[in-house]
């Protein structure tokens, strides 16, 4: 075999077009790992949000807790149901919560509004979500106008700061006393409230939107969701909470994915016809090298190899400069539409180790592809003619 | 031969390289073009708006409704020409659940009064406007879902629930790209006079169309300010500005879609300069000849950046012969057919072709500028003592 070093010493030797080529599968790599990256942001954040140890009852039909209505006379029933875990009053643990997306001013651009979503929580809500802690300030008190926030809406909306009051609708100001973050799940963009000020607020005083119970164990969910959906006069749908949640980011992360697939395309394209150009280049300034290998005894494959192999190394070097600056994204925040509630999330881009090396590998990949062609010239090059040069 | 002639000979002397830098080129103005296309055809919606339409809805949030009687206050706001009101019907499709539309019942007494956009056959129109449970459809989703006049469909609803029976009355097509032409609209009444006592009567937004463009944001405070008294308020924008806060809710993906055509145009350099740079490298010795002969430094400064710019310049073009079928005849058709709510119009713009053939040609020059500049700056002796 031709010993690495000389591809690595060549890809040295011409440094300003090793670069160019470097920087372009860099940027292919870069943008492929980044959008990987945010399109698992979107699930995970939605993801985080439900968990399989909580159902959750919709009116039936309703796609989103948005749409669903479910009348004051039902949350009792579907606490009856059997299936429900008991919190330590004795009682289900269930709890019944109002979702409304308010239009609120941005703090940063003037005339702007954004759509937020409020839930309106009883004391069982916070208990369903084990993870829910108070970062700033404290919990809000029930009863009260009193609201927390997600830490990561914290500031982004005029009023929406620890200590200070904004409109929930006219008349109805809702005061900021704590702000909380859910280990990275969308209800970190929401903003929370006391059930009946948020139906009062909004004039529903007779319906919630949704019914989130825990369940006794992870096997009762058949049981609870027969019990509540075989009235089928009660018109209403089970579904566990995380199923819920995923259905929810299907459409958004399907959307990222789609677009960054589509940009890494043509991307990955203009790459390997710059790998191409810069190896034709290599090989028809080194024929006499070339020539020489050959007589020296060298096969015509181990030629080829060798072109494939520094081909592979400037590409993987390009990608690992492209993952390496995707990682700098993880500093930013992305805010979405969840197309299921039209209200804003927030989302970061969040790196797994499998997404950062097959981008890595598809940086390579791009090396051999647009190697492969003047390799195959290499390799054919007659050591006479071209020692004759 | 002239020396231009010479410059342009120059870039066919590598003839494979030439041809992948043109491909590169080309690769990067497709990719920009599809990527300005999405943008466009997703602001479609906004610049083609009409400048004579005004959109009133709940002040605090879209999901609650308006009451009725305050459509009949809107209509009297001296400036208002027409108005009709409107809801949400988020029905589904039992047959293909997954595929989105929009469906809205309107006031099928206003409905033409206000959205003259929208054409409908006059005798479909007329059974449309006889028939309690008509439907008028656009062609893009009746061709989606194969419907016909004359069928009766089933739309489970969202937020209305349970089965709703309708008959495709007639299909409409539209003269303005604003407006989606894969909707299905109903009769408001219709969904009314099905709704329990506590839900009648409520409505959605209510569209108005008004007789002074220029007047819109006074007429727009006078509507609000009717209203501003009552536990309802109001937030009434141009139809502009409400397609525009949708759009809003996707700003930060139209930014990203943004950069990343911009990212495209630094490959493209990229691509250009390397070619460039090599061909200047091999070129040493020859450049120290020609000096040697009695060319002068802006001679070579010609060939070099000639060369980036022709090759930028034919490498563009054919990108240009790619896109626009590509995306008018095969992808802008498919997206059009299949997601017309979100790209109703998808079409290279013709300002956006022509940036494309500019940059790369200005891109072109500007890669090439500095090895020009450095040969230029050559010894003839130095030049002559390179080699390959």
């Amino acid at each position: 075999m031709i010993p690495i070093a000389y591809n690595v010493r060549s890809l040295f030797v011409r440094k300003t077009t090793t670069l160019a080529t470097l920087f372009g599968v860099a940027l292919v790599v870069f943008v492929l790992s980044s959008s990987r990256m945010l399109a698992r942001g979107i699930t995970e954040t939605m993801g985080r949000s439900g968990s399989p140890e909580n159902a959750i009852v919709l009116r039936k039909g309703s796609d989103a807790e948005l749409a669903s209505n479910i009348e004051n006379n039902l949350i009792g029933i579907i606490k009856s149901a059997p299936g429900i875990k008991l919190g330590s009053d004795g009682g289900p643990l269930g709890a019944a919560e109002m979702v409304m997306v308010i239009a609120a001013p941005l703090a940063t651009a003037r005339d702007q509004v954004a759509n937020v979503l409020v839930r309106g929580v009883t004391e069982d809500s916070l208990k369903l979500r084990g993870e829910l802690r108070i970062v700033r300030g404290r919990s809000a008190r029930p009863g009260t106008n009193e609201v927390v926030v997600g830490k990561r809406i914290l500031g982004r909306f005029r009023g929406v700061e620890l200590g200070s009051t904004f409109d929930l609708n006219k008349n109805r100001p809702a005061r900021v006393v704590g702000v909380f973050e859910t280990g990275g799940s969308s209800f970190e963009s929401e903003v929370w409230a006391d059930l009946d000020f948020v139906r009062a607020a909004f004039g529903r005083p007779a319906a919630v939107s949704s019914v989130t119970v825990a369940l006794a164990s992870h096997s009762s969910f058949d049981a609870f969701a027969a019990a509540v959906e075989s009235d089928k006069q009660l018109g209403l749908e089970v579904l566990r909470e995380s199923v819920y949640y995923e259905k929810q980011s299907e459409g958004t992360a399907d959307f990222v994915r789609f677009l960054g697939d589509a940009i890494v395309f043509f991307f990955s394209l203009g790459a390997m016809i710059g790998a191409m150009i810069t190896m034709y280049a290599a090989v028809a300034s080194r024929r006499r090298e070339i020539g020489t290998l050959r007589a020296l005894g060298f096969s015509r494959f181990q030629v080829l190899s060798s072109f494939l192999l520094e081909a592979f190394l400037l590409a993987l070097l390009g990608g690992a400069l492209g993952a390496l600056a995707s990682f700098g994204m993880t500093f930013a925040h992305f805010s979405i539409m969840n197309f299921a509630s039209f209200s804003e999330v927030v989302v970061s881009f969040e790196p797994t180790p499998r997404i950062v090396v097959s981008a890595l590998l598809a940086g390579g990949l791009m090396g051999l592809f647009g190697g492969f062609l003047p390799a195959l010239r290499a390799s054919r090059t007659s050591p006479l003619v071209a020692m004759r040069d | 031969m002239n020396v231009v002639g010479i410059g342009l000979r120059n870039a066919w002397r590598n003839k494979v390289r030439a041809f992948l830098t043109m491909l590169g080129v080309a690769v990067a103005v497709v990719a920009f073009l599809f990527l300005r296309t999405i943008l466009s055809s997703w602001t479609a919606g906004v610049e083609s708006a009409a400048r004579d339409r005004l959109a009133t809805r709940h002040k605090v949030t879209f999901v609650l409704p308006l009451p009725l009687r305050y459509a009949e206050q809107i209509r009297r706001v001296p400036g208002v020409k027409a108005a009709c009101w409107a809801n949400w019907f988020g029905g589904k499709n039992p047959r293909d659940e997954n595929k989105f539309f929009a469906s809205i019942a309107v006031d099928s007494n206003t409905f033409f009064g206000v959205s003259d956009e929208v054409k409908v056959p006059p005798e479909e129109r007329e059974t449309w406007l006889h028939d309690r449970r008509g439907a008028l459809v656009g062609d893009l989703l009746a061709r989606q879902f194969h419907w016909k006049v004359g069928d009766k469909v089933t739309l489970s609803g969202t937020i209305y629930p349970g089965d709703w029976e309708f008959m495709i009355d007639g299909v409409y097509t539209a003269t303005r790209r604003s407006v989606d032409r894969s909707t299905f609209f109903f009769h408001w009444d219709y969904l009314n006079e099905s709704l329990g006592e506590g839900q009648k009567d409520r409505i959605g937004w209510v569209m108005t169309r008004i007789d002074d463009p220029s007047q819109a944001g006074n007429i727009a405070r006078r509507i609000d300010a009717l209203f501003a008294d009552q536990d309802t308020q109001t937030l009434t924008m141009s139809e502009r500005a409400m397609n525009n806060s949708f759009l809003g809710m996707f700003s930060a993906v139209l930014k990203a879609m943004d950069f990343v055509s911009i990212v495209i145009l630094l490959i493209m350099a990229l691509i250009l300069g390397n070619t460039i740079a090599m061909g200047v490298r091999e070129r040493a010795h020859e450049y120290g000849v020609l000096r040697a002969i009695g060319f002068l430094p802006r001679h070579l400064v010609l060939f070099i950046v000639g060369e980036a710019v022709l090759i930028g310049f034919l490498g563009a073009t054919l990108g240009l012969a790619i896109a626009v079928p590509l995306i008018n005849r095969a992808v802008g058709l498919y997206l059009e057919e299949n997601m017309a709510g979100f790209f109703p119009y998808f079409r290279v713009a013709p300002g956006a072709a022509l940036a494309a053939v500019a940059l790369a040609t200005v891109l072109a020059f500007a890669v090439a500028a500095i090895p020009a500049y450095q040969v230029s700056r050559l010894s003839t002796i130095d030049a002559l003592r390179r080699i390959g």
